[in-house]
């Protein structure tokens, strides 16, 4: 069963006001109070004196679990929400790979479900071992990246992104923390890039998410309220205030507290709120946990997974 | 969940009902009269987004800070039925 061994994350310490974000992303006044009202945002994070590969580097080096075992990686796999991020033939994840030791792993990006790719990340690194003969074998997990354009930071009237990366060492079958299922719902009807049908998403944005959550905890074998947290996306408050009513769920079994503190990190938002639990004590051994996304591009993606601590 | 109408403040709704016209007007173009019965999205094109916008200047324009934690927008289509809700979930600001 695929496993979580461990987990690091980095969030750089620089963080800027939102208000000081409203010229260079162009936000009208009202669009500012509208973010720091009811999508909760306050200050994003940023780190300019990191490149890409320098990101997902310092989620790495706080890997400790990883040291030593480096043979053992067979697949490094990036999840990530931009389908470009360096020119070519400039490859930042390969380049990572050989300076870490890793040049003998297969290493690959995914892209396709936007920020839900985190989790395809974590669900493609399982398959992989589980259909890898070589014992012990490892994948590591990467996800981060540089918000580097308008469009990369703003998700208008939805969200900031900022910037933070997470490194997590993948086992086929470790004590810890077990993936007990996965639900994933692609919608390619729902084609936020282009605009078509972006009225039609927001309706069914929150249902479309409460349905893979629920199928998720009954593939789990679970009940909802067998779910001690939620590591949600960290793509605004007030969605998941609504959401939690539509699905009968206590809001403060949602770990909210990253929001205006981070701003939504791409793919790395699970894994940033999985840190701030474990080192909070909010979740024990044993614990049943829920992480969901979004991602929402050339289409729709809603995922979520259902781990024991 | 709306609160039951006996125990709303008329003078505090009647507030919120002209705060949520002067905006609606605003946002969304109408032209003809905007009332009650009025479905915002359907009959006034009021997207989630706009809803907030609307929230919150109806917030500032009547002095109140509205309890959206337990706001239900597939609840609440109509004027009416959001401005009862602001009226029974809301504090002074």
């Amino acid at each position: 069963m695929t496993a979580l061994d461990a987990v690091s994350v980095y969030t750089p310490a620089f963080r800027v006001p939102l208000e000081d974000l409203a010229e260079p992303l162009g936000l009208t006044d009202i669009q500012v109070r509208l973010f720091r009202r009811f999508h909760g945002l306050d200050r994003i994070r940023f780190d300019p004196d990191r490149s890409l590969g320098e990101l997902l580097r310092a989620a790495v080096d706080g890997l400790t679990a990883l040291r030593g075992r480096e043979d053992r990686v067979r697949y490094v796999v990036h999840g990530r929400a931009m389908p470009v991020v360096a020119p070519y033939p400039h490859n930042p994840l390969h380049d990572l790979c050989r300076e870490l030791g890793l040049g003998h792993a297969l290493a690959f990006t995914v892209t396709q479900q936007s920020c839900a790719s985190g989790l395809l990340a974590v669900e493609l690194a399982g398959r992989l071992l589980a259909a890898d003969p070589t014992e012990g074998a490892l994948a590591l997990v990467l996800t981060g990246e540089k918000a580097f354009t308008r469009d990369a930071q703003l998700l208008p009237g939805t969200s900031l992104f900022g910037e933070g990366s997470a490194a997590c060492l993948v086992s086929a079958d470790g004590p810890r923390d077990r993936l007990l299922s996965y639900a994933c719902a692609q919608r390619g009807e729902f084609d936020a890039e282009f605009g078509e049908q972006s009225e039609r998403f927001q309706r069914e944005y929150r249902s479309s998410l409460a349905e893979v959550m629920r199928r998720a905890v009954a593939e789990a074998g679970l009940a909802l309220d067998d779910i001690r947290l939620v590591l949600p996306h960290n793509v605004n408050v007030v969605t998941w205030q609504r959401l939690c009513l539509l699905m009968d769920f206590p809001v403060q079994r949602v770990l909210l507290s990253n929001v205006p503190d981070h701003g939504h990190l791409f793919c790395a938002d699970a894994f940033a709120n999985h840190r701030t639990a474990t080192e909070g004590g909010l979740l024990r051994e044993g614990d049943h946990y829920l992480v969901a996304t979004v991602g929402a591009g050339a289409g729709a993606t809603f995922s979520a997974m259902v781990f024991q601590h | 969940m709306t609160a039951p109408d006996a125990q709303l403040d008329v003078e505090l709704r009647h507030r919120v009902v002209e705060a949520m016209t002067t905006v609606l007007k605003r946002l969304v173009g109408h032209e003809g009269p905007i009332t009650e019965d009025l479905d915002m999205a359907d009959g006034l094109g009021v997207s989630s987004s706009m809803g907030l916008e609307l929230l919150l200047e109806v917030e500032e324009q009547v002095g109140i800070q509205i309890d959206v934690e337990k706001m239900r927008p597939d609840e609440l289509r109509t004027v009416g039925e959001l401005a009862t809700f602001i009226t029974g979930h809301s504090r002074p600001w």
